[in-house]
């Protein structure tokens, strides 16, 4: 009765039974293969998908606002502000002529001129815009079109408009600062990004909620309080704009300090720029703040330096005199008076610095050499050197926090060179060393204070996200770099040449009696780079202060060859020093005499 | 042993007389409802697929986020309506129009090589028709299983399935025919390769002798070779088959990327709302790679269930197969089972890398509504014969048979059933 499996089930369900007992097998080595796919290779396939899938973004952090003291208040001079770029994935404008109108009804432009963009093949991105505001994006989102996103960004905005602009910088598309503060502070303004690393679809686009994602959030940066007070340094900017012109100058810098604890009151530069619209400026050396950046030889208010380095170490007194012989032959070389003012005979400290006497300097460095020796030994070129460099501080960055802020020079003390000693001539009333506005008007403020090196400063206080204040300190580079008699010596001697000035018919240079307001003009020659000076360019230096019962602003200015008839010191920078100190005066800036 | 079965049968059919006025000494049953169950199974996994997936499918296509899923519930709807034609229309009346059936598909066929729906698209296999596309092969391979069942039965009945100038001559005529249009107009080696084998099938079950039946598949696989070679793309399909992660980033992208969504769901997967691999990486997300997808959604374990579903639905089909009335019938049952069946391994198997890539849909779960409503009017039809078969099911077959000490259960099934007319089965 039973039967076998042979010829006779050729046909029918016994072949059927082949067929499917076949399918079930093919099913069954499926399994297996799935089971080597996703249980025996699953760390291969997974770390291939996440190699694919997972990205990483960085969640921007809000960079910290600029505020400074305007008043008896700080207000905000750099301020953040979201704007929005506008995009679109062509793949879901179904009307593209409909969308571009709408667009253009909410941002302006012609429609037609957005058609092309939101019918663009290809590509599921692409900007339609930039730089929108928050009403034109609320617009936008409230059209509810799928084919259309916006992105959020922080941009820089400046109520004041330039002001301030090369001290504060700018940042740049990429959220770096550049220049100033920005560039100078930029790890403490920008924060710290967070980091987003999500699984994404193929374009990029972050899914939702997965094991595999990871978030850090950003740290906002810290708030900034600058140590700038806006009165003056609006002032400052407006006096410096119309004496670029009335000097015909190239390039105009000044600072005023306070000489008590190295906070800049004000810092300018003439031309300036509009940070809000760096792109445009077509000269990048408008970007930079000359008074930190561009060192020069500053000619003779060296002058107060080389004298209070001399009083200091007892080569001279106050009011020591001397006879001047109207000239010096060191190594061969000549060095002459500029000023024609009678030839060989009796001068004084006080006259070397009113009639500006290159050989009153000279005879300083040979009174450090030698006491009423007329000779420059080594004795007196090291002893300069050593209060440059490790007294006032020069041929080094003070440290103030701006980009790129310049070294200067100061010519070793190199004893093996055979003309040193003219080179340190030279020195002595500003020729032959290069010194930004910075760094004299710190290294005079630390005479003018008593003997303290100061660190200049822009920063009064650092607010946290957290909103705790921190109050920047004065920070001390340098204890006893003269002592305080110095200070106290060479403030008589800077009044006196003001009122020189004023005897000598510069009227501006009358102050009222309840102030002191003392200063030293400098004209310096400028490098040739094919060797030598020019004979017809000069630079115009001034270095001074003014005050009630103390020095309460020193103040520096430096012009960058103006065209004036007579010397650039007197004629182009004096002239901007009396602005800034009758500014100071009038608006009650200036606490006077009690 | 036998009473207590017979009666079992008995009772069930008298709930059921039978009105089809199919056969005389035919009884109507409860059909199979597991071949219901099933299929309503795969649908719904790809509907609930389709739906998870459909913001992903919205994010690469510009459609809005229920396009997919609406049109994949009216193409289930429009599935549903199919079945229930093809499950009441009795299969003498769908044997009786075969050449209505042929006549309409050709005509489709015609027209969608006539009428391109999109004329840049060089594969010409849509027709629009009453507002709808559909894919025209889908409708002939229907038509080709009325058509082949009832040439097949016919030979069967005059005894000349051996016969050259009878059977295997205009088999071969047939073939060619239609390989020509499907394979090289229409340059769908996929569907070509799905009526190869359900005719293969048909002709193997209807007891063609094993030596002609290798020399047809060796006469088929040199076409198969031709039709590669003759074509570069296919030969690159190919090399990218053999090579996958060597032309990751070009011609084996889909295939790598399938193999990355495959293997990255791990044991139990990333869970129903977690896919990352539809999100643009995995081309046809919807479509062929539709099984890569549930698989990196439910892992190993869920991919075993889908198949272990496959399996029960091949399994019962091949119940319904073996035990139906007649030869036609059964012929039929064969031919939807092939056509599933192969379609089903060829896109699996193309996902986990055992297959080249073909543009094959997964059956009942890939969205598209031509292959969703042919494959349930194939399943009516199969629904159909499940109502004149016995039900006793196989495994108390072999029980019974095992207590009586018969091995060979399937002739004695027939007397089981009781139910069986020899007059019809033209079984010589």
């Amino acid at each position: 009765m039973p039967e076998t499996l042979g010829s006779k089930l050729n046909t029918g369900p016994g072949r059927i039974r082949i067929w499917s007992v076949l399918l079930l097998a093919v099913l069954a080595l499926f399994v297996l293969r799935l089971f080597y796919l996703q249980v025996i290779r699953y760390a291969h396939y997974k770390q291939a998908a996440l190699s694919d899938q997972l990205k990483q973004y960085q969640i921007p952090a809000t960079r910290g606002i600029i505020e400074a003291e305007d008043g008896n208040s700080d207000v905000p001079i750099v301020l953040n502000q979201e704007l929005y770029t506008l995009f679109a994935d062509p793949l879901f404008i179904k009307n593209p002529n409909q969308v571009a109108s709408q667009i253009s009804q909410i941002i302006g432009g012609s429609a037609s001129s957005y058609v092309p963009e939101l019918s663009a093949k290809n590509t599921q991105y692409v900007v339609i815009a930039n730089k929108l505001t928050q009403s034109q994006n609320a617009k936008i989102t409230n059209l509810q079109d799928p084919g259309l996103g916006t992105k959020g960004q922080d941009y820089r905005v400046y109520p004041d408009g330039s002001l301030a602009s090369q001290v504060l910088g700018f940042v740049n598309n990429n959220g770096v600062g550049e220049y100033g503060i920005e560039q100078a502070l930029n790890p403490v303004l920008a924060g710290k990004p967070g980091l987003l690393k999500a699984i994404t679809d193929v374009n990029g686009v972050p899914l939702a909620a997965s094991k595999d994602n990871t978030q850090i959030p950003p740290t906002p940066g810290q708030n900034l309080v600058l140590t700038l007070n806006l009165g003056i340094q609006q002032q400052l900017e407006t006096i410096l704009a119309n004496e670029y012109k009335a000097t015909k100058s190239q390039e105009l810098s000044a600072i005023v300090m306070d000489p008590y604890n190295g906070h800049i009151k004000a810092m300018a530069n003439y031309p300036t720029y509009n940070p809000a619209n760096y792109a445009q400026v077509p000269n990048q050396s408008l970007f930079q703040n000359a008074a930190v950046d561009y060192p020069i030889e500053p000619g003779s208010v060296m002058k107060t330096l080389t004298t209070s380095a001399a009083l200091n170490v007892g080569a001279i007194t106050p009011n020591e005199s001397f006879f001047d012989p109207s000239q010096w032959v060191i190594n061969g070389f000549t060095i002459h008076d500029i000023k024609q003012d009678g030839g060989a005979r009796e001068q004084n400290i006080q006259s070397i610095l009113a009639l500006s006497l290159n050989t009153g300097a000279t005879w300083m460095l040979m009174q450090m050499s030698q006491p009423g020796g007329t000779q420059i030994t080594a004795k007196g070129i090291v002893t300069w050197h050593n209060y440059m460099v490790s007294h006032f501080l020069l041929g080094q960055p003070t440290g103030i926090e701006q980009g790129y802020e310049a070294t200067g020079y100061v010519p070793p003390a190199n004893l093996g060179d055979p003309s040193i000693n003219l080179r340190y001539a030279n020195t002595s009333f500003g020729q032959g060393v290069s010194v930004t506005a910075i760094q004299l008007l710190t290294a005079l403020s630390s005479v003018l204070n008593g003997g303290t090196y100061y660190q200049p400063t822009l920063i009064d206080k650092t607010i946290y996200p957290n909103g705790q204040v921190s109050i920047n300190k004065p920070k001390v580079l340098e204890r006893n770099v003269v002592s305080p008699q110095v200070g106290q010596e060479l403030i008589p001697l800077m009044e006196g040449v003001v009122k020189a000035y004023l005897n000598g018919g510069f009227s501006f240079m009358n102050f009222p009696s309840n102030y002191i307001v003392g200063g030293k003009t400098g004209t310096a020659q400028v490098a040739n780079p094919s060797g030598g000076y020019y004979n017809n360019i000069f630079n115009g230096t001034y270095i001074g202060f003014v005050g009630g019962n103390r020095p309460q602003y020193a103040v520096i200015v430096y012009n960058i060859k103006p065209n004036v008839p007579g010397y650039a010191g007197s004629y182009g920078a004096q002239p901007v020093f009396a602005d800034i100190v009758h500014m100071l005066i009038n608006e009650g800036y200036v606490d006077p005499k009690s | 042993m036998f009473n207590v079965s017979r009666s079992s049968v008995r009772s069930r059919s008298r709930l059921n007389v039978s009105t089809s006025g199919q056969s005389n000494g035919q009884r109507r049953h409860k059909p199979d409802h597991w071949i219901l169950i099933n299929t309503l199974l795969l649908l719904v996994i790809g509907l609930v697929l389709i739906y998870s997936i459909s913001s992903a499918l919205a994010d690469t296509s510009g459609t809005s986020a229920n396009y997919f899923i609406f049109k994949q519930l009216l193409a289930v709807g429009l599935a549903l309506v199919a079945f229930f034609i093809t499950a009441k229309v009795p299969l003498s009346r769908w044997r009786k129009h075969y050449k209505l059936l042929m006549g309409v598909a050709i005509l489709a066929t015609l027209v969608a090589i006539a009428l391109p729906v999109n004329p840049s698209y060089p594969a010409h296999r849509w027709v629009r028709f009453a507002g709808l596309s559909f894919e025209s092969v889908e409708m002939l391979i229907f038509a080709i299983l009325i058509w082949f069942a009832h040439f097949l039965a016919n030979r069967i009945k005059t005894n000349t399935v051996r016969s050259f100038s009878q059977t295997v001559r205009p088999i071969l005529a047939a073939l060619l025919v239609i390989g020509g249009i499907v394979a090289i107009i229409q340059s769908d080696l996929g569907s070509t390769g799905v009526i190869i084998a359900m005719m293969g099938i048909m002709i193997f079950v209807a007891g063609m002798p094993m030596k002609r039946i290798a020399i047809f598949a060796a006469l088929v696989a040199g076409l198969g070779i031709v039709a590669i070679l003759a074509f570069p793309y296919r030969m690159a399909r190919l090399e990218t088959f053999l090579h996958p992660s060597a032309n990751c980033q070009s011609t084996g992208y889909q295939a790598c990327q399938a193999l990355i969504a495959v293997g990255s769901g791990g044991v139990s997967g990333l869970g129903l709302g977690s896919d990352v691999q539809a999100y643009g990486y995995l081309p046809e997300a919807d479509n062929d790679s539709i099984f890569a997808i549930y698989a990196e959604k439910f892992g190993f374990i869920g991919s075993v269930l889908l198949l272990v579903v496959f399996a029960s639905l091949f399994w019962r089909i091949a119940k319904v197969a073996e035990g139906a009335p007649d030869d036609f019938s059964r012929l039929i049952v064969v031919g939807v089972l092939t056509w599933i069946s192969t379609e089903t391994l060829i896109n699996i198997g193309a996902m986990i890398g055992l297959l080249p890539l073909k543009g094959i849909t997964l059956p009942f779960i890939s969205y598209g509504g031509t292959s969703v409503v042919f494959f349930a009017a194939a399943i009516g039809l199969v629904y159909q014969v499940s109502r004149y078969t016995s039900h006793v099911s196989s495994r108390s077959i072999e029980h019974l048979n095992r207590r009586a000490g018969i091995n060979d259960y399937s002739s004695h099934r027939r007397r089981i059933g009781g139910t069986y007319n020899p007059n019809l089965s033209g079984r010589s």
